[in-house]
């Protein structure tokens, strides 16, 4: 209805300098989409084409014969399936696991007033400060004691841990957003806080949980140098490592790599279209309110 | 009844915080702690440690040949590519915040390099800007601008050049969208109030839209700081810091200080270094926005 109106709105007062100004508008947007299009063009295109056309000493833009079999011949070239498998299993472990630490932090963090709080608050976001790049000489030592260098589940507990900062901003931004008025109705009719949060607080935060999982699911998927560092088998490697396996020292396997890549991508950015919009809002109201 | 309350909810916040504070204390804290000691101690290449030695590694660090330059890149790798990303995001985001046709695909479209590994971003960007079979080349051929192969990498400083764009290119959508959530919580009665002032469309800009998208401005600005300081897939994949550190930075220096030539000690000192910078810009981020909080009130 607004949106509309807006346009109508738009239309009535069109002055030539206002139409310059549009066509000014499209033009940059079009060059922006094209500009961040670009490398994506490149990735699919290029993964039709043969190793000898890639190499050629004059190239084209576009493959001349389509070697559409490249995407499927990608996964008999690497255990490509099997990344598939392990990156899904640390994604979504780490989500979980995350969320399921994050949710009552967050309860408390934005339902209780407590000493320590802003403490608390203090280390998440020094947490933050820490990438796990430089920490990885600690980060090391500590799987290597709990033997947990070269597993999955090792990958797991990092992306969690390092994702808690963003799952206690998100959530509890999206808590605070939300009037304690129902749950304390429900503490009325006998639940116990528990409860009250599970039934009411919970259900109502839903578009907020589900943001900050996918969140947490895509920085996990698309995570690189932990992995890179702990992982020493081939069959644990997450994709974002395995793909790599393309990338060698003499020839690069430029079709498979980015087939391979795309069919990483692709889900990704797509979960991440849906999210967008939440995730933003949540980014910035975390942060600013309270 | 208030107060029975109260002091019985003492503990129970904490209660709630455990979970989370364990899984953060043993796999964030104790790697922390085991940096430090591991920078105050001689560690041998099989990385067992073999007692404190103070602060001679980090002497080392800093009487290395690589260091000053490693500083400096990464420096320049931080400012340039947190700068330029939020300047170009600020402005995708005022002209995305029109209403124009196409405004959700567009919108769409940003969010492709955010969602983006950056491993693989790396490696695309690696492949366009190749001399001899890279796709820029072959489409400035195709569209004429070219004649024959241009080196997009004559030099270190090329590559480096290189790595700053693919930085900005992933991090302007964080930015952008940080912009436009801001933008668009911000009531239309300001640009009203400030037209029937007679205000130009450069003082609403600077005079309304700048400072109320500030704080979506500062998130941003803040976590980008922290993430292309210690951002490594890109100038790994791209140049592994080389030619000789030339396009080395702190994070791509650990690296391979503890993996490559085993020198965790080292290493150990370098990520303090860099904890320290970092602690550094918060503590100067603290003090300003501190500042601006009392003079708010």
């Amino acid at each position: 209805m607004s949106k509309m109106k807006e346009e109508m709105i738009e239309k009535k007062a069109k002055t030539p300098k206002q139409k310059v100004l549009r066509v000014c508008l499209y033009v940059f947007i079009l060059l922006m989409a094209l500009i961040i299009l670009y490398p994506y063009l490149v990735m699919f295109t290029t993964a039709l084409k043969s190793r000898a056309e890639i190499y050629a000493a004059k190239g084209t833009v576009f493959p001349i014969t389509w070697l559409w079999q490249n995407f499927a011949e990608v996964w008999s070239k690497a255990p490509l399936l099997r990344y598939f498998v392990n990156s899904a299993i640390v994604a979504g472990g780490s989500t979980l696991i995350a969320i399921l630490c994050g949710i009552p932090a967050a309860y408390a963090l934005a339902r209780m007033k407590f000493k320590g709080q802003k403490f608390f608050l203090g280390l998440v976001i020094i947490s933050q400060m820490f990438s796990p790049v430089v920490l990885l000489i600690g980060i090391y030592r500590v799987m290597s004691t709990l033997h947990m260098t070269d597993s999955l589940l090792g990958l797991v507990f990092i992306n969690a841990a390092f994702n808690q900062a963003f799952a206690i901003w998100l959530l509890r931004g999206a808590f605070i957003s939300i009037s304690p008025d129902m749950e304390q109705a429900a503490r009325i009719d006998g639940c116990n806080k528990m409860q009250a949060m599970v039934k009411v607080l919970l259900p109502m935060a839903a578009p907020g949980i589900v943001t900050t999982l996918i969140f947490i699911f895509i920085n996990a998927w698309n995570e690189y140098t932990i992995a890179l560092t702990l992982i020493s088998s081939d069959l644990n490697k997450p994709l974002t490592v395995g793909i790599t396996i393309f990338n060698g020292y003499n020839m690069i396997e430029w079709q498979y790599l980015f087939a391979a890549s795309l069919f990483a991508t692709i889900p990704v950015i797509i979960m991440f279209m849906c999210i967008e919009k939440h995730l933003v809002s949540g980014l910035a109201s975390g942060g600013v309110k309270g | 009844m208030k107060k029975k309350k109260k002091i019985l909810n003492v503990i129970e916040p904490y209660i709630w915080l455990t979970p989370s504070m364990l899984l953060m204390a043993i796999f964030i804290l104790i790697p922390i702690f085991e940096v430090f000691r591991i920078s105050l101690s001689k560690v041998s290449k099989a990385g067992v440690i073999k007692g404190f030695i103070g602060l001679e590694n980090f002497q080392k660090v800093l009487s290395g040949s690589a260091f000053p330059m490693v500083l400096k890149n990464t420096l320049i790798w931080t400012v340039v590519v947190v700068g330029l990303s939020t300047l170009i995001g600020f402005i995708l985001a005022m002209v995305l915040n029109n209403q124009f046709k196409g405004r959700k695909i567009a919108r769409a479209i940003v969010v492709f390099p955010w969602a983006t590994s950056l491993i693989i971003q790396a490696g695309v960007w690696k492949f366009i800007i190749d001399t001899d079979y890279g796709s820029l080349n072959t489409l400035l051929m195709r569209l004429g601008i070219i004649d024959k192969a241009m080196n997009w990498t004559p030099t270190p400083a090329a590559y480096f050049a290189w790595e700053c764009w693919v930085g900005i290119f992933v991090t302007i959508p964080f930015v952008t969208f940080c912009v436009l959530s801001g933008l668009q919580s911000i009531d239309n009665a300001y640009y009203e109030a400030a037209t029937v002032d007679g205000a130009t469309y450069w003082q609403r800009l600077f005079k309304v839209t700048i400072p109320l998208v500030r704080p979506s401005l500062t998130v941003s600005t803040v976590l980008n700081i922290i993430y292309v300081f210690n951002s490594f897939p890109i100038i790994w994949t791209i140049t592994k810091g080389d030619p000789a550190n030339r396009t080395d930075t702190l994070v791509t220096y650990l690296y391979k200080l503890a993996f490559y030539n085993g020198k965790s000690g080292q290493a150990a000192a370098v990520s303090v270094i860099g904890f320290l910078i970092l602690c550094a810009c918060a503590a100067v981020y603290m003090v300003i926005s501190l500042g601006k909080e009392g003079n708010d009130e």
